[in-house]
Order: structure tokens, then C-alpha cells, then sequence
């Protein structure tokens, strides 16, 4: 009988531990609330290729705001489902909402603020860097059309240079993303049967080649795989010395994704679309875009125009798009041409809390 | 006090001896509420699944499972074919691998090994099952991958390449093969931890009878551990074979999503769970997010399926066990 009443009473102290756990979870939960509505902080989400400019930003903002800034590089689709949710105060996109996305978001906004290229990068062994590919010859390789890298067309515009006799394997983004989209724009304008069959997107089905997660992702996968080609944001294969390609344009002339190329190409579109999109893949040919790299993008930010952190949020993403700019170019982030800034600060006024 | 006063359950328990006895009517109501919170959870992630699938449900219909396709047509076109067969490979394949593998481990863990190996490794294999599976991902995608292209690939290629399942050389790291490894890792532990069970619960009287029949090690594993353990084995590949159909992460990381239907395992294709893990977050239109929740309609069927066909196994095999 003893060790029936000493068995009885473990429930209870069960009940107790549950009890003190329960009561600490909601007391975390509680504080943690306060300090989300806490003044002095901005918490965003999203794309990977604008993480290292606002990791510069969160830094230099910070010292002079103290505004502590946190940004979560999750990726353009993640950004997008995060501010969706309302997790976040703002979201970076590197491709536009689809009118989709924006009725699921309900009453929000984007604006470019920042600006820089894609690059196409590859592992061949003995392969110097800056390789010339066209976009046809880029568009095919993806179609599974050119199947091997000493494919004539290829060889034809590499004058010197001595090709392997090796497969290629294309490598793209699996998950949903906004250089996926940088990408694929310019494929569609490049090659009649990928428009037709492809289609630009965040994600598309790929006929060849193999998905990775991320450009870290695609990144590696490309280093492991001799012979293989893939696309990443320009500020990543710099940092990671990969190998990328120059890319002919609509000038006939080879650009490489540095600023120079990157800032030829930023006026390609000056319209913008009802919600602030820019299209700038391409260029047509012409003085003005000789040097302009074809696969270059603005990249967005995206806000609610119903903010409680609208007081903090909106000189955030004003001194971003001004004086945030300087810091770009050691990124190979191109400032933003004048227009786009003025068209920012005007969506920002309708942002309020 | 009486056996049966021992058992009596519900809220006759807590009249016992005439004394209202209030830990035990806490323990009855939370006990209670768990299990009902358990039922009331499932009922509603069913609902919620169906509504968010509705749209694409009602677009495509059962055509859905049979159309191979994601994003055709700008964005217009999904299907579902290509990812139930990446499911059915991937799954299957890492079962048909993981399965001796997982009965000789436990044999050699219950029967043969000594007793200071046995407790040094049991508890190893199970610390397997411990691993995260995106971090078991990423050693596929580090480790595996480049040893599958490298070693593995070329050489299956070249003996067996008559087969259809190794007709191509690998190019790439991830593909279909190399998903198949690492589920093969993910359900091994798993798989032998619960046949060591079961097989260290076989009656030793049983054992030592057939031992004293003159019967050989291996006629003893044949003649009285398997048949003595199989509901249980049966019951414990069904459980490996739900965590392989439903790891959408590691799988994500080493398969090279691709909408493709290949015979040849160095390809690349995709799962449901996968896919889902891979696309959900930043869809772009609505009908794409109603198109993955449709594939997780799938996948909640067939792991219902699973489970359900677990449960007949283990009755049948059970009951015609006792019959024996």
C-alpha cells in the first residue's frame, strides 16, 4: 500500500513540472512579444542575392540610427511569404510580386532599391575565366540542345581557347527564386522555343540538368561537377572565385557582370509597371547599351502600407535607397539610377502606420 | 486489491474505494484531452489540406496523378506523375537495400555478436537515427554525391549497365541513386533497432530447442527467429518505408528535382515531399500553392495506405501465427 501512495503521487509531480514548464513557455512567449514591439528594431526576410548590401547596411545604420536592423536571407519566395504572414516589416524580392502574391499580401508595395547582375558560371578544367557564350548558344545548352562543350557553336566564339570533350550538365535553382527569374527573363528573350516552352518564373521545369537549393547550393554542386554550368548572383561568385562567363549582347560586344556592365544596363527600362516593376534583361543594341551586361536585375524590397514600424521603416528604406547606395559598388551593387529613387520615395509616402 | 480493480479504467477508476482521488481525475481528464487533441489534429489537417488543394483539385481533377508537368503552359499546367514515381522508386529502392541489411544487423546484435559489442554498437546504429536529416543531406551532397559520380556511378555503369536502372553514367552528384542512399542510411537504423527487439524477444526456450535438434545457427535464424518475428518485420519495413515517402529535406538536397520519369537511377526526378519542401514558400500563383497541396493530399493518402496495410499485415501474420 505504501508504494501505491508514493505511485500516486508521481502524476502530480508530473503536474507540477508541466505546470512550471507551461507557466515559463508563456512567460518567454509574453516578454517575447514586448520586445517585438519594442522600438528600435526592423526585422526583414528574403532574398540572398541583397543579404551582403544589407548586412553593410544593418552595420552602418545602426551606428548612426541605432536602429538595430535583422535580415533573414531565406530566399526572394521565402521573403515574399514571410511579409505575406506578416513575420516580418520588410522583404526583399529579386523578382516582382505576381499579382497573385500581391492579393494574397493584401495592401502591400514594392520598390526597387537595389541593382546588380546574375552571372553564369561553369567548371572545366583548364577553361580560363570569362569564357564567350551567347545567349542562343546559353538558352540551348539549358534546352539540352548543346550537349557538349566542344559543340561547334560554342568552339566557334571561343577562338583559342581549347575546349575538353565533355558532357555539359546545367544546374539550376530547385527552390523558388528571384535569380531563377533574372535568368529565365533573359532565356525568353533570347531563344523563341524557351519562351514558347520554358517560360520565364521564380520556378520553372527544367528539361535537363539537376535542381540544387540556393546559390550556395547551385554554387557547390557547379564546383563538384566538372563540366558543368549554373547561374548565381554576380557578389557570390566573386566572393567564391568561381569561374563565369562573358556574355555577348545585343551590341555583338562580350560584357562581363561588373559595375560597368551592370550600370549600361540600368536605364534599359525607364517605364515602370503600375507596381513599380522593371524589366531590364537585354538591352536593345545601341550606343547607350554597348557596355551593358544582358542579365542584369533590380532587386525589391516589399513593404505593408499599413505598418505599426512605419515611423521606423520609412527613413530605414529612404537612407537605403540614398545614402545607402555608397556602400553597393565594393558589392558590385550598382547604385540606382536617379528615376528609381525618385519613384521610391514616392510609393514610401504610402506607407503609413 | 482485486486484478480487476487494478484495471478498471475511466471514470469508474476514480470511485475507487468510495475516496474522489484528484490527481487521478487530473491524470484521466489530461490523458483524455491528449488523446482526443490527437483525433481533433487529424481531422483538422485533413480539412485545411483539402481546402487549400480545392482549386487545383477542381482544375485538374483524378487527371492530376497521370499528367506529367509542373508550371507548363506559363504557369497553367501541373501534374503529379513524375513525383509519385520518384516516391515509389526512391522509397522502394532504399527498402529493397536497407532490408538485409537491417535483419543482419540485428541478428548480429541479438544472436551472434558478444555481448561487449553488442553494447557498444547498438547504441551507434541508433545514434544514426539521431542524425537531422539536412544534415545527413548535406553529407549526400558533399560525400555521396561526388562518390556516386565518381566510383559508384561508373562502375555499376560498366558491369551492370545492361540494366535499365544503371543504362546511364552519372554527371552529376545529385540524382535518383544517391536519394536512394540516403534514405537507405535513414531507414537502416530504424528498421534494425526494432528487429533487434524483436528478435531478442523470441523465447530462448525455442532457440535452445532447436539448438538441441542439432539444428545449425543459421536454421535456428531461418526456422524459428524469422518465423517467430515476422508480423514484427513486416511491421517495422512499413514504418522505414513511411519515413523514406514522407523526408522531403535530405531528398530535396541530393535528387536534383527535375519533372522527369527515367528508368535510369543516375537521373534526375523529384518526390512529392520534395517537391513541396522545394516550392512552397514564394509559389508564384495560386494555382501552383493549390497544386503542392495537392501533392500532399497524395502523400497523406499513401501514407495512409501505409499504415493501413501495416496494420492488416501484423493481424494476419499474427493471427496465423497463434494458429501455429
Amino acid at each position: 500500500m505504501r508504494a501505491f501512495v508514493t505511485r500516486r503521487k508521481r502524476p502530480l509531480g508530473v503536474l507540477t513540472v508541466l505546470a512550471v514548464a507551461v507557466s515559463a513557455l508563456v512567460a518567454i512567449s509574453v516578454s517575447g512579444a514586448q520586445a517585438k514591439s519594442n522600438a528600435g528594431e526592423l526585422k526583414g526576410a528574403g532574398s540572398s542575392f541583397v543579404a551582403p548590401l544589407v548586412a553593410a547596411w544593418q552595420q552602418k545604420y545602426q551606428a548612426a540610427r541605432s536602429v538595430k536592423i535583422s535580415y533573414n536571407p531565406i530566399g526572394s519566395g521565402g521573403g515574399i511569404s514571410a511579409i505575406t504572414n506578416k513575420t516580418v516589416d520588410f522583404a526583399g524580392s529579386d523578382a516582382p510580386m505576381t499579382p497573385d502574391q500581391f492579393n494574397a499580401c493584401g495592401g502591400c508595395v514594392q520598390l526597387p532599391w537595389a541593382l546588380s547582375a546574375t552571372s553564369v558560371m561553369y567548371n572545366l578544367n583548364g577553361v580560363k575565366n570569362n569564357l564567350h557564350l551567347t545567349g542562343p548558344v546559353i538558352a540551348d545548352i539549358y534546352l539540352g540542345k548543346v550537349t557538349n562543350w566542344n559543340d561547334s557553336r560554342i568552339r566557334r566564339i571561343n577562338p583559342g581557347v581549347s575546349l575538353p570533350d565533355k558532357e555539359i550538365t546545367p544546374v539550376y535553382r530547385s527552390d523558388s527564386s528571384g535569380t531563377s527569374y533574372n535568368f529565365t527573363s533573359y532565356l525568353n528573350t533570347v531563344s523563341k522555343q524557351w519562351k514558347s516552352q520554358i517560360g520565364s518564373g521564380t520556378t520553372v521545369n527544367w528539361p535537363k540538368g539537376a535542381g540544387a537549393r540556393g546559390s550556395s547550393g547551385v554554387a557547390g554542386l557547379v564546383s563538384r561537377t566538372e563540366g558543368a554550368i549554373g547561374y548565381v548572383d554576380v557578389a557570390y561568385a566573386l566572393k567564391n572565385h568561381l569561374k563565369f562567363a562573358a556574355v555577348q549582347n545585343r551590341s555583338k560586344q562580350w560584357a562581363r557582370p561588373g559595375l560597368v556592365g551592370i550600370k549600361a544596363a540600368s536605364l534599359a527600362d525607364r517605364k515602370f509597371s503600375p507596381t513599380n516593376a522593371l524589366s531590364i534583361v537585354n538591352p536593345p543594341p545601341g550606343k547607350k547599351f554597348r557596355k551593358a551586361y544582358p542579365i542584369c536585375t533590380y532587386t525589391y524590397v516589399i513593404l505593408r502600407t499599413q505598418s505599426n514600424q512605419a515611423a521606423l521603416l520609412k527613413p530605414f528604406i529612404n537612407w537605403a535607397l540614398t545614402a545607402g547606395q555608397a556602400d553597393g559598388p565594393q558589392l558590385i551593387f550598382q547604385p540606382i539610377p536617379k528615376i528609381v529613387v525618385t519613384r521610391g520615395q514616392a510609393t514610401l509616402k504610402r506607407v503609413h502606420s | 486489491m482485486s486484478v480487476a480493480q487494478e484495471r478498471a479504467t475511466g471514470p469508474a477508476a476514480l470511485q475507487r474505494r468510495g475516496r474522489f482521488r484528484p490527481g487521478d481525475a487530473i491524470l484521466y481528464v489530461v490523458a483524455c484531452a491528449a488523446a482526443l487533441t490527437g483525433v481533433v489534429l487529424l481531422a483538422l489537417i485533413t480539412r485545411e489540406v483539402l481546402t487549400e488543394a480545392w482549386p487545383a483539385m477542381q482544375k485538374f481533377g483524378l487527371g492530376f496523378l497521370t499528367t506529367q508537368a509542373w508550371g507548363d503552359h506559363h504557369n497553367t499546367l501541373f501534374g503529379a506523375k513524375s513525383f509519385i514515381y520518384g516516391t515509389v522508386v526512391t522509397s522502394f529502392g532504399a527498402l529493397l537495400i536497407a532490408t538485409p541489411i537491417s535483419l543482419a544487423i540485428a541478428l548480429f546484435l541479438s544472436e551472434l555478436a558478444p555481448r561487449w559489442i553488442r553494447r557498444v554498437v547498438a547504441p551507434l546504429i541508433e545514434l544514426l537515427a539521431a542524425i537531422p536529416s539536412v544534415v545527413l543531406g548535406l553529407w549526400g551532397i558533399l560525400v555521396l554525391g561526388p562518390f556516386v559520380t565518381g566510383t559508384l556511378g561508373p562502375g555499376l555503369h560498366g558491369t551492370l549497365g545492361w540494366l535499365p536502372i544503371f543504362s546511364t553514367e552519372p554527371t552529376v552528384g545529385s540524382n535518383m541513386f544517391a536519394a536512394i542512399l540516403i534514405l537507405t542510411v535513414m531507414i537502416i537504423p530504424i528498421v534494425s533497432s526494432i528487429c533487434r527487439e524483436l528478435f531478442a524477444s523470441v523465447p530462448q526456450e525455442l532457440k535452445d530447442g532447436a539448438l538441441a535438434l542439432g539444428a545449425t545457427r543459421w536454421e535456428v535464424v531461418r526456422g524459428v527467429v524469422f518465423p517467430y518475428a515476422r508480423a514484427g518485420i513486416a511491421a517495422a519495413l512499413i514504418l522505414g518505408l513511411g519515413r523514406a515517402v514522407g523526408e522531403a529535406i535530405a531528398v530535396t538536397q541530393v535528387i536534383g528535382s527535375r519533372v522527369a520519369i527515367n528508368s535510369s537511377l543516375f537521373e534526375q526526378g523529384d518526390t512529392l515531399a520534395s517537391r513541396i519542401a522545394g516550392q512552397y514558400q514564394g509559389a508564384d500563383t495560386a494555382l501552383q500553392i493549390a497544386s503542392l497541396v495537392y501533392l500532399a493530399v497524395i502523400l497523406l493518402v499513401f501514407s495512409l495506405i501505409a499504415n493501413l496495410a501495416a496494420q492488416l499485415i501484423v493481424r494476419r501474420v499474427a493471427g496465423r501465427h497463434q494458429i501455429r
